[in-house]
């Protein structure tokens, strides 16, 4: 745990060296005030509906951050990217992926062997075979490191780019500060009326909005896309009600909705903020194009099987179909990657099948040509112990946690491709050239997103918090 | 996902959340470094003569240099720092001009200093421009530092206050009046100060400030702005009223059946405002029976209630709630938002004894000072005693008393805990002296190890402990706000005194906060909003009400059925949601009902009622409500799509009120509230399968849903329905329920 020096400052505000801090401290944001439990819905729906003062100064404001954002995330001037964040749960080694270190004494390199990849010089562990072969469309950070051996403490770090602020234990799910998805939807609305943060298979331990508001929860797909049946609730009316009867319960609810609403607009009535909602809820129902993006039966069966006809292959082919819908950020909850005991016979069966899956959706982007606007990133908490370790009781050996070295997978959102970003020292014990952050990650992370990473929010106790401590991205990936 | 992204400035012309602005003024002096009382400007020099504290701090504060989010945060921006909205002028001297070896001046060619080179733009400078190199600004910059940098000596007067001027007075819906800010010397010497002062307007929409200048929003309301001149603050409140005049002989005639109407009639009037109608009968049977027991009346009860001719009858049906069993879970469910802490970190069992604790307190109708006193002088097992939980949690003094003051005072201290409170008079000795009363309590057994913290451990009150003043050291001895140090005999608790200057006739916070909650919970804003956030800078909006509700429950012995009775017997309460032609615009002043969407518990045991389907619930007994839930662990789609509290939150308080497209997905395409409606055992079901004319079906489907009867227009469509061809009687059934469920009058309580 050598080479945690450069973040000393991470608890603190101190380390912003560019930005235009008096601009971020005007920008915020309100938020509830804990301890309020009846907050008022009328008086928050109030100035949506009056519009009062003209959204103009706003809307202004909004697209010159927009603009500087995306310019400051591409020179070129291309759109924001979207996020795809495959969040491999528990902690994925970072020797039998990224970062194999053959020349380290066998308790350290284990089993597997280092292959070549597509580009000269760069090695990938053995099963990487499929994206080895496309290692030219993405980098590899092999430098990220933080302090925290926690899966809780770790989730929060890395998923939110601030660090837990109290001690946070392995099994814990918190929420100390919104995800990078919650203020992706914040930030950035998708089209019609789709929610801007979709969590498959689950939500991830600290993928919440926190002081954002529950509105920028991730939408929750729990379902199986490798399912026949499978359907996004509520996204489509039920099966039963399909059809005739949708439209004929909708005609009927024009019948039934009688609820006198208030004719001046000063009067701010909620309930013209539920029409809305509904209106823009039966577009989507209704809207075969929106529908289409639900719908991954659509996918041609090449498409389907080269993603691997699996849940996670399936998800992963869904959450390009949501970003291609417009949304903004999906994060795919990939669990089981917390090889204490028996980590080859583990990683034997799935790295294939991940590699395969992860290699067909980076391919897939780029030959829509999405690549270039949507980022494809894995990673997980924090990477794995150099030296093999059987844990008592156990008879098979796996890694133990380590928060010193890990490897991300960073593609898409015009980050060059062909790099590996970092290094770590001979038993992949430290990040030691090039060590950055998860600050500096998740600020990556938001400058392709088109949102700036130095604006701060409103927190529930009223003091300005930075969305990101450090807003430094990484060059490398510009 | 409606609601734009909001990027507003400081002082935005759009108020789109306005619990933005309540904590707008906070943003500005949020972040801080300094624990120092500000330290006075000093004086007036002779014209020619510039000092630091008059001539340069203005300056810096205005232009924002010492902001929270600039050279004013904690350890300063890029080397360079300066305390937080000049409350060290020493400090900010030392800073600019002996700090990093004196880089930051050139004396001998002044307008060379970094200070005003980085100031202008001229070199590259992150906060961007924020002087007029031609202007005054700078010009008083160079003639200070040719004077050799000079700052107020020990005997120079001292900035006493500011004041502003002319004197509020009502203004007209966007009508506009020029400021003025004067400071006032310890001499007597006064100086118009206002180029330097800063501006703060606490609900722009309503009331804003810039440049000296208030501005009157469109519609009638109340609004305080705030000037800020170095260390020092003034306030301006007044209303924004339309011209015309409201008929004396109406408001005359407005019942008065409790003590609380006159003060808002009375404030109304003020405003040229008279409230709505009273709401329908079937209304406030709804209202009623959603805000004491989070429930829908059911058919039957709707039906009697509606016939009964009684004129007290609404009299008779307050009670009769307040005794119903629900009302324990209502309300503990409420409370539980205020005190529940993450099962993750102080276990599931202590968790589970709060919430046991909470509900017995409301089943036994236990007075608000007794449950305080419980709550805060709680010792014991935390398994067992289910208040002792609140200090597993909250493990330090400092910690506790965020949270008492906070929850019981009405007054957020949190500022006050690292420096001066930046609105109030509060310090960090204050801060430490009310935490003071938390020094003696003591653990022992197990502590925490989220996220399991499995173990029972004992609150209790130790012979000593003590609470030291962060920065000074010293001793803290228990004190109370705005109240002299109390001595605590050695093993004795100093937390009963806390509560007994609590719950003292004469405490000014206690009660009014308490009674502000409940008055807000009621009409969804308090008096004083947000309810928890009492401050010279936010004013209640009829302190008369306020006053009233706050002698009305000591004199019932702080008992809150009695109050809740009071209210709900108040002609206020009664009014219709409607606006009528002076009313639209009051959001503040309870001239009508506003709407509020059902808390996610009550819509999900709304939805369970109405279809006649319970919902199933993790880890508790078959036919368990909704509110029942002990913590918000329990999975349920459902509610964490209407915005229940996250548990994964710390605290895990934060309830979302808002109505979003994904609720209204929900309610229409559920599978599992279709499965509710579909279902064999569903109320849709039942009555399709029993003898009943189509009209009765839709009577009965309405007073399930809307708790009152059809009119004559709703029926006749509705009932041909189901001569419909190719639907059954069951499935036009269905989806006239699933029609009501998807209706905002039955997602609102109105």
């Amino acid at each position: 745990m050598a080479n945690h020096d450069s973040h000393d400052s991470h608890d603190s505000h101190d380390s912003h060296d560019s930005h235009d801090s008096h601009d971020s401290h005007d920008s915020h944001d309100s938020v509830d005030t804990n301890l309020s439990w009846w907050a008022r819905p009328m008086s928050r729906r109030r100035g949506v509906q009056l519009g009062i003062g003209g959204l103009a100064g706003g809307s202004f404001l909004d697209l010159f951050r927009l603009v500087r954002a995306a310019r400051a995330a591409d020179p070129a001037g291309r759109a924001p990217s979207n996020c795809i964040l495959i969040w491999m749960d528990g902690g994925p080694t970072h020797f039998e992926t990224f970062d194999p270190k053959p020349d380290a004494p066998a308790e350290v390199r284990g089993e597997f062997s280092p292959i070549s990849t597509s580009v000269p010089g760069i090695q990938f562990s053995e099963h990487m075979t499929e994206l080895a072969k496309i290692a030219d469309k993405f980098a590899i950070i092999r430098s990220v490191c933080h302090n925290q051996g926690n899966h809780g403490a770790g989730n929060h770090y890395m998923m939110t780019g601030a660090p837990p602020r109290i001690p946070v234990g392995c099994g814990a799910f918190v929420s100390f500060h919104p995800s990078m998805g919650s203020v992706a939807w914040h930030e950035r609305p998708a089209p019609h009326g789709l929610p801007g943060y979709f969590a498959l298979a689950g939500m991830t331990r600290s993928g919440g909005p926190n002081f954002l508001g529950a509105k920028y929860a991730p939408f929750v797909v729990s379902d199986d896309p490798n399912s026949a049946s499978f359907r996004i609730r509520d996204l489509a009316a039920p099966r039963s009600v399909e059809g005739t009867r949708f439209a004929e319960r909708r005609e009927l609810r024009a019948l039934t909705d009688r609820l006198p609403r208030f004719e001046d607009p000063a009067a701010g009535d909620p309930v013209r903020g539920i029409d809305e909602h509904y209106a823009r809820g039966y577009d989507l129902v209704t809207s075969p194009a929106a529908q289409a993006a639900f719908d991954i039966g659509a996918e041609p069966d090449s498409i389907r099987d080269a993603y691997g006809r699996n849940s996670f292959g399936q998800q992963a082919l869904l959450a390009r179909r949501l970003v291609e819908a417009g949304v903004p950020f999906v994060t795919i909850n990939d669990g089981g990657w917390d090889h204490h005991s028996a980590l080859f016979d583990a990683l034997k069966t799935r790295l294939p099948t991940w590699d395969k899956t992860v290699a067909a959706l980076i391919n897939d982007l780029d030959a829509r040509g999405l690549l270039e606007t949507t980022m494809v990133i894995a990673l997980g908490e924090f990477g794995r112990t150099p030296k093999l370790s059987t844990l008592p009781g156990q008879t098979k050996a796996g890694r133990d946690h380590w928060a010193s070295a890990m490897s991300i997978l960073f593609a898409g959102g015009g980050a060059p491709g062909g790099q590996v970003i970092g290094a770590t020292d001979r038993l992949g014990h430290s990040a030691s050239e090039r060590v950055l952050s998860p600050e500096n990650f998740v600020s990556t992370v938001y400058t392709k997103l088109g949102i700036d990473p130095a604006r701060s929010f409103l927190t529930p106790a009223g003091r300005p918090t930075f969305l990101v401590s450090d807003p430094t991205p990484i060059r490398e990936l510009f | 996902m409606t609601t734009p992204a909001n990027h507003c400035r400081a002082r935005r012309p759009n108020s789109q959340k306005r619990r933005v602005a309540a904590a707008l003024g906070v943003l500005l002096f949020g972040a801080s470094v300094s624990a120092v009382r500000a330290a006075d400007p000093g004086v007036q020099a002779p014209a020619d003569r510039l000092v630091f504290e008059t001539d340069i701090e203005p300056i810096l504060t205005v232009r924002g240099c010492n902001s929270g989010g600039c050279h004013g945060k904690s350890g300063g921006q890029n080397g360079f720092a300066l305390s937080l909205f000049a409350f060290d002028p020493a400090f900010d001297h030392a800073s600019i001009v002996s700090a990093a070896r004196g880089r930051r001046l050139a004396p001998a060619a002044p307008l060379e200093s970094l200070l005003i080179q980085k100031g202008t733009g001229a070199v590259p400078h992150g906060g961007g421009k924020k002087l007029d190199p031609a202007g005054e600004d700078v010009g008083t910059l160079v003639r200070w530092i040719e004077q050799g940098t000079p700052k107020a000596g020990p005997d120079d007067p001292q900035l006493e206050r500011i004041s502003l001027s002319p004197a509020p007075r009502p203004l007209a819906p966007g009508e506009s009046l020029d400021l003025k800010v004067t400071a006032h010397y310890s001499d007597g010497a006064m100086r118009d100060v206002t180029a330097t002062s800063a501006w703060h307007a606490g609900e722009p929409a309503v009331l804003d400030a810039a440049d000296a200048k208030v501005r009157a929003g469109a519609f009638a309301g109340e609004g305080t702005i705030m000037a800020r001149y170095v260390g020092t603050i003034a306030t301006w409140s007044t209303g924004i009223v339309p011209p015309g005049s409201i008929d004396a002989a109406a408001v005359a005639a407005l019942p008065r059946p409790t003590p609380l109407d006159e003060p808002v009639w009375r404030k109304l009037a003020t405003m040229n405002i008279l409230p709505s109608e009273q709401a329908a009968e079937s209304t406030l049977l709804r209202r009623a029976s959603l805000d004491l027991i989070g429930r829908l009346p059911t058919p039957d009860e709707a039906r009697a209630y509606l016939a009964d001719p009684d004129p007290a009858k609404r009299e008779k049906l307050v009670a009769a709630l307040l005794d119903r069993s629900e009302y324990a879970d209502f309300q503990a469910n409420k409370w539980a938002d205020l005190l529940r802490p993450n099962p993750y970190r102080v276990g599931i069992k202590a968790t589970l004894s709060l919430d046991t604790f909470l509900r017995d307190v409301f089943r036994e109708n236990l007075s608000y000072d007794e449950l305080v006193r419980r709550l805060l002088t709680a010792t014991g097992s935390t398994w067992r005693d289910g208040a002792t939980t609140v200090f597993r949690d909250r493990r330090s003094p400092d910690e506790i008393v965020t949270l008492v003051s906070q929850l019981f005072l009405g007054v957020r201290l949190e500022c006050a805990k690292c420096h001066q409170h930046p609105f109030e008079v509060y310090g960090q000795s204050d801060f430490y002296s009310l935490a003071a009363f938390f020094g003696r309590v003591a653990y022992r057994g197990t502590g925490l190890s989220p996220p399991i913290s499995g173990g029972e451990e004992i609150v209790t009150v130790g012979e000593s402990g003590e609470v030291r003043h962060p920065l000074s050291g010293a001793l803290l001895a228990p004190k109370p706000l705005f109240g002299t140090a109390l001595e605590i005999p050695a093993g004795e608790d100093p937390r009963a005194a806390l509560v007994d200057w609590l719950t003292a006739h004469d405490n000014p916070f206690f009660h009014r906060a308490a009674v502000n909650r409940i008055w807000g919970d009621l009409f969804g804003i308090g008096i004083v909003d947000p309810v928890d956030d009492f401050r010279a800078t936010n004013p209640p909006t009829n302190p008369a009400l306020l006053d009233t509700l706050v002698a009305e429950f000591r004199a019932g012995g702080s008992d809150q059925k009695k109050l809740l009775a009071t209210i709900l017997r108040s002609a206020v309460w009664n009014r219709s949601s409607l606006p009528n032609a002076t009313n639209a615009g009051d959001f503040r002043n309870f001239s009508r009902h506003y709407r509020q969407r059902l808390r996610a518990e009550v819509l999900a045991d709304a939805i369970d009622d109405v279809t006649g389907v319970p919902t199933s619930y993790a880890g508790l007994p078959e036919e368990s409500r909704a509110v029942q839930l002990w913590t918000h662990r329990t999975p349920a789609t459902f509610l964490d799509v209407f915005g229940r509290p996250d548990p994964n939150q710390d605290p895990p308080c934060q309830r979302d009120p808002d109505a979003t497209v994904v609720q209204a997905l929900h309610l229409m395409n559920s599978t599992a509230i279709e499965g509710k409606i579909a279902a064999d055992s569903s109320r849709a079901a039942t009555l399709a399968a029993s003898e009943l004319p189509p009209d009765r079906i839709v009577e009965e489907l309405y007073l399930a849903c809307y708790t009152r009867f059809p009119t004559s227009s709703e029926r006749e469509p509705l009932v041909a329905l189901f001569a419909r061809e190719g639907r059954s009687r069951r499935q036009v059934t269905e989806d006239l329920l699933w029609s009501l469920i998807n209706s905002p009058e039955f997602v609102f309580k109105d």
